[in-house]
């Protein structure tokens, strides 16, 4: 490596190569003190790496709000649907709120973790509800060989999220596999 | 609403993040702020500073999460973001240090007095003799060996090729040695 000529000791060894072998002490360190004095100080570095390691700076117990709160201020709505209302009036859902509903469904099929959600409105149908295109990407868990299987139970869970838990009319439903995942991941 | 017990992987939580999932984000913060937050206090040595490094690190990466092209990448991403504010802050500080050396005296030593008592003496020459680096070897000894980025990873996060990475960690693993010396 040609990075390591600055660092040449006087017996003619980098120091990176102390460095590099300072658990394998060879017969030229046993007898070098250049190589003794350099291995003994990167020992010294490497305990003190290690404490730095160990013994981490806690980190300020509010600095998880502050940051929440400042992302929070920042988070776009996104376009708003139409929900049926049965009193006068209407009640609107933010498509960011559809997403997180349908993406713990289809997580709830097992085996799949739901990734991105595309919410389209494309239409009102006679109840007033928004009529919905969604295309859901999905990451599967790596040996899930039942894939069809997963896939139709997850069109179901959502389908019916849709339609039970938010109100909006599901009008098509893309899933797109793009990953898999390991268990413990 | 079905929650997931596992925590997910990084992949996953951006993907949702990127949908405006702030819950998914703040799965994420409460994953990095650790790493974020202990670069930044080694690299600036001033708690304030850190944290506000910290705080634009992860809201900028909020606000860009749509140009990231892989999900995967996210916390090199981060690493990035954090590093490059540091460099900034150092920057910005250094006109005041000039005008007044005695005056100027001591921005950047404020350890919590228990944690520093707790803190032995090489780990205090090594804290020490961390400030003598410049910021750039700092930054990459730092990700190196603290963090344990990969040679090819620091690269992306400083902006330099491996072979100047190699070299400011092997300049840095130098003079950090020298100092070690006496507290053996």
């Amino acid at each position: 490596m040609e990075v390591n000529q600055d660092y040449g000791l006087p017996c003619g060894r980098e120091l990176e190569t102390v460095w590099e072998n300072l658990d394998e002490v060879d017969e030229h360190q046993l007898d070098c003190v250049h190589c003794r004095t350099a291995r003994e100080s990167l020992l010294a570095l490497r305990a003190a790496t290690q404490e730095l390691i160990d013994e981490p700076d806690p980190t300020p117990p509010d600095l998880v709000g502050r940051i929440m709160s400042a992302v929070r201020a920042e988070v776009r709505r996104g376009q708003m649907l139409d929900l049926p209302a049965a009193e006068p009036g209407s009640v609107e859902v933010s498509e960011q709120a559809v997403a997180v509903v349908l993406r713990y469904a289809a997580d709830s099929a097992g085996n799949v973790r739901a990734r991105r959600v595309r919410v389209r409105k494309v239409g009102v149908d006679s109840s007033g509800a928004a009529q919905v295109e969604v295309e859901l990407t999905l990451t599967t868990r790596l040996g899930n060989t039942s894939g069809a299987d997963t896939l139709a139970r997850v069109r179901e869970l959502v389908s019916a999220a849709a339609s039970s838990r938010v109100g909006i009319s599901l009008v098509s439903l893309d899933l797109l596999v793009e990953d898999v995942y390991e268990d413990g991941e | 609403m079905t929650t997931t017990s596992v925590p997910l992987d990084d992949a996953t939580l951006v993907g949702r993040a990127r949908d405006g999932d702030v819950r998914a984000y703040e799965q994420l913060v409460l994953r990095y702020q650790g790493p974020m937050f202990r670069l930044a206090l080694k690299m600036l040595h001033h708690r304030g500073d850190a944290e506000d490094v910290v705080q634009e690190a992860f809201l900028g990466a909020w606000r860009k999460l749509a140009q990231l092209n892989d999900d995967k990448a996210f916390v090199g991403w981060l690493y990035r973001g954090t590093t490059n504010r540091c460099l900034n802050v150092i920057r910005a500080r250094r006109p005041q240090a000039d005008v007044d050396l005695d005056l100027a005296e001591s921005p950047r030593r404020d350890t919590q007095p228990e944690h520093a008592a707790q803190v032995s003496g090489q780990l205090a020459a090594l804290d020490d003799a961390l400030q003598t680096l410049t910021p750039q070897q700092r930054a990459c000894w730092l990700l190196r060996e603290v963090h344990g980025r990969s040679y090819d990873e620091i690269s992306e996060i400083v902006g330099a090729n491996p072979t100047a990475v190699r070299g400011r960690i092997a300049r840095a693993r130098a003079q950090l040695a020298e100092v070690m010396k006496p507290w053996r």
